[in-house]
């Protein structure tokens, strides 16, 4: 690399980073407050529209950040698995009085509906604000920003390492539930047959990890990472902007106005 | 302020602890995923948070079934609402590693019923309590199946959940004594509660428990 290449590497780190969209790039902690209001108008709502309304609005944001096509197939798996079941069993199971459609012994009724709407709307609005979240702030971030206000590097350091563990332990075992197989270890009959697999795989996975904890403290140790310091990172995060102040101040207003209105009974 | 409360809160349990919990969160993910690829019926999704419970301690324990929920519930969020069970799992598991339940495999075994009272009778009151008695995953279809048969609703969730905690607990015990009978003894011994695995009756071990309560 020319000394060119090399400065201008070196200069794209001392820059905050930015990720190319307006949306993207809205700090994780402003982030945290407008996705929170959005949820509370959602709840404070006593009907199922606007909780359906927000639920849509998150999808809007998923497509203003670019991040629209995987959010809506995340979101839609939801809706089926989780809203779909929470639907169908209070329809069917909540007793009412106006029976729609009779069944045996039991029968959807309007207030079966009724309750199966409301409560799975609002369910599904939490479960689209948190999704959203995670669609749009990146754990880096969202850590580094945390850091930046007083959490520990050590409370970054479990939850950064930990997702990274999730997916080299998974290949791992992947691999180790091959390796077995091929020695002869039966993956496949009946449900003892498979149990019994289910030792030999994980057994030694697990204990390969343990005790390659030792060697990652060593490493750490020697990068510093146990000094009481305040630590440098390689990459920046922008400072709370103006337009960030205002979706926090904006968030708190419409939160507090959603509460206020769900008490009295706006809508 | 906070980190170095987080930090000598962490130091009371020695500098391992600290790199167990990330393997304890993986460990129950793990599990989770080659119980689904060998398609057993359980879920074995708190092996993490019970080892690292059974070897490190009930707090560290408890903080690696927090996390496990709290990442769980990024693309499941009602399974926050169950974070607390996880957390006791931990929390149990310490107490249990401390009194050498899990030296021994018949121990071990009959640990299973308070480990499954928890998972199944907890579980089954935080369904009825947050969710009306209708939450979701493989249970809610049994429930549901049960109601429908004439049962009533809060029994139903009981009848559905205890068995199935029973069998979900069972290998999941049996996992845990498995990998701490093949811990190495040097691995052992950095650990706050490996010495109840070597046998040792140390009370050198009393001493950082004890400062690490009256720290915060």
């Amino acid at each position: 690399m020319t000394n060119n290449a090399v400065a201008a590497v070196a200069d794209r780190y001392r820059q905050p980073m930015t990720l190319g969209n307006a949306v993207l790039d809205i700090h994780p902690i402003a982030m945290v407050a407008g996705i929170t209001a959005l949820i509370v108008v959602g709840l404070a709502s006593a009907g199922w529209i606007v909780p359906l309304a927000v639920s849509a609005l998150f999808v809007g944001i998923a497509y203003l950040a670019g991040r629209g096509p995987s959010y809506l197939v995340t979101i839609l798996k939801l809706w089926i698995a989780v809203g779909l079941i929470l639907f169908a069993l209070r329809a069917l199971l909540v007793k009412g009085e106006t029976v729609l459609v009779p069944l045996g012994p039991i029968a959807i009724t309007r207030e079966g509906i009724e309750n199966g709407l409301r409560f799975t709307t609002a369910v599904m609005v939490i479960c689209g604000g948190v999704t959203l979240f995670f669609a749009i702030v990146s754990m880096r971030r969202l850590m580094l920003a945390l850091e930046r206000i007083g959490v520990s590097p050590r409370v970054s350091y479990v939850i950064l390492a930990s997702f990274q563990a999730i997916t080299d332990l998974g290949a791992t075992a992947r691999v180790v539930l091959d390796a077995q197989k091929a020695r002869g270890i039966e993956t496949e009959g009946n449900v003892f047959v498979r149990a019994r697999a289910f030792f030999p795989v994980l057994a030694p996975v697990f204990l390969t990890a343990m005790t390659a904890t030792e060697e990652r403290a060593i490493a750490l140790d020697a990068r510093a990472f146990n000094n009481p310091g305040r630590h440098t990172s390689l990459l920046n995060l922008k400072p709370l902007t103006a337009v960030d102040t205002v979706l926090v101040v904006l968030s708190l207003v419409v939160a507090a106005a959603a509460v206020t209105g769900g008490i009295l009974g706006w809508f | 302020m906070a980190s170095s409360r987080f930090a000598t809160f962490m130091r009371g349990y020695g500098r391992l602890t600290i790199f167990m919990i990330p393997i304890g969160i993986a460990i129950n993910f793990v599990g989770g995923q080659i119980a689904l690829l060998l398609k057993l019926p359980v879920y074995l999704d708190s092996i993490g948070t019970i080892l690292v419970g059974a070897t490190c301690g009930g707090l560290p324990g408890a903080l690696v079934g927090l996390i496990s929920n709290g990442i769980n519930s990024i693309t499941s969020p009602p399974t926050f609402a169950f974070a607390i069970l996880n957390v006791a799992f931990g929390l149990l598991a310490g107490y249990f590693g401390r009194i050498g339940v899990f030296r021994t495999w018949w121990k071990t075994l009959l640990s299973v019923l308070p480990f499954a009272f928890i998972g199944g009778f907890c579980g089954a009151l935080i369904t009825i309590w947050v969710f009306d008695g209708l939450a979701v995953g493989g249970g809610a279809i049994v429930v549901g199946a049960l109601t429908a048969m004439g049962m009533d609703l809060n029994t139903a969730n009981f009848a559905a959940q205890l068995p199935m905690d029973v069998l979900d607990k069972v290998p999941t015990v049996l996992i845990v004594y498995a990998i701490i009978k093949g811990i190495p003894k040097r691995l052992l011994v950095k650990l706050p509660l490996g010495r109840v695995y070597l046998g040792q009756p140390n009370p050198r071990a009393k001493k950082p428990v004890a400062t690490t309560a009256t720290q915060p």
